[in-house]
């Protein structure tokens, strides 16, 4: 009978072993009062250039750490370092995304109790990291106009999934064909929640409202 | 997962893996089914069918409690109109039974 055909029943998620670690970083974030946030985005939006135009903006109260993920190099990594914050270089070694273990693996080196902020770079991508909870207390895009208005309708579950959006490279507008209305409404059709900001990490547009925003929330997760 | 399912029956091979895939997830079934093959090659899988069921993501409005399929990602209540939606299926990755012999 053993050996007769037969259904084993499972409903499993497939997902459980990177949201079991996602939950366990979760509590460790919450038990240290420290907001972990995973900032997400094509590459090339300006991930790091908003962390580098973020930093110098903090209260300087508040203590901040940077994850840095990338697929092989350290370039990120070192562009934080000048900022005089903790900075982890992850390197996923051809993975396209960060995922629970890779961040849990590297917790250990921080002084988590110390840390106000955790900001979480994730590889660029638009598509896979949307997929991979690392345990944050929220995620965040960095979107650059100059990808085209159409990009929220084509990678829509990143943008269902995120609480903030910050529109990029907002010093272009005038020299691209970009529809702003169509672009915002477009986010707030998969998503009305989402809070948007229209910067540039180039001339600072934007970025002290962001940087208000960001620190309300972790005002808010420590109250 | 599906290694833990097997060392808990005595199986000699496995003829089909049946996972369901939500909409609202970005795992792509051709990708699924590469991954699938490399992963069951030299396994009681080698061989086995994947098939993989697309779950329609479903939505209810907070607002009115219509529930309604939810297309391209549109999260608006075709009865009322409010965007205030719950996504109530389409977001599971799930594997749900094994075929065996």
């Amino acid at each position: 009978m053993d050996n007769a055909r037969r259904e084993i029943e499972v409903m499993a998620n497939l997902r459980d072993s990177n949201d079991m670690q996602a939950e366990v970083n979760r509590a460790h974030f919450r038990k240290n009062n420290c907001l972990a946030i995973n900032i997400m985005g094509s590459p090339g939006a300006g991930k790091t250039s908003l962390l580098e135009k973020t930093l110098p903006l903090l209260n300087e109260n508040m203590s901040v750490a940077v994850i840095e993920g990338d697929i092989f190099t350290t370039k990120d990594a070192d562009r934080i370092s000048v900022h005089d914050v903790p900075v982890i270089q992850i390197n996923t070694g051809g993975s396209c995304h960060l995922d629970s273990k890779m961040v849990a693996k590297v917790l250990p080196e921080f002084d988590c109790q110390s840390l106000d902020l955790m900001i979480i770079e994730n590889v660029g991508n638009l598509v896979c990291p949307a997929d991979f909870d690392l345990g944050e207390a929220f995620k965040v895009i960095v979107l650059s106009i100059v990808e085209g208005d159409d990009k929220p309708a084509k990678y829509p579950v990143i943008f269902r999934k995120a609480k903030a959006v910050l529109l990029n490279k907002m010093d272009l507008e005038g020299l691209t064909d970009v529809n702003m209305e169509r672009m915002k409404q477009d986010i707030l059709v998969i998503n009305p929640d989402i809070t948007i900001f229209e910067i540039s990490c180039r001339t600072g547009k934007g970025l002290q409202d962001w940087t208000n925003w960001l620190q309300d929330k972790v005002l808010d997760f420590q109250s | 997962m599906i290694d833990h399912t097997l060392s808990q029956h005595d199986v000699k091979r496995v003829l089909k893996v049946k996972i369901k895939v939500g909409e609202l997830t970005n795992a792509e079934p051709d990708a699924l089914a590469m991954a699938f093959e490399a992963y069951s090659k030299d396994t009681l899988c080698e061989g086995a069918e994947l098939i993989v069921e697309r779950v329609p993501l479903l939505g209810c409005c907070r607002d009115c409690h219509y529930e309604f399929n939810v297309k391209l990602m549109y999260f608006l209540c075709p009865n009322c109109k409010s965007t205030n939606i719950e996504v109530v299926q389409g977001e599971e990755l799930l594997l749900e039974s094994l075929e065996v012999e």
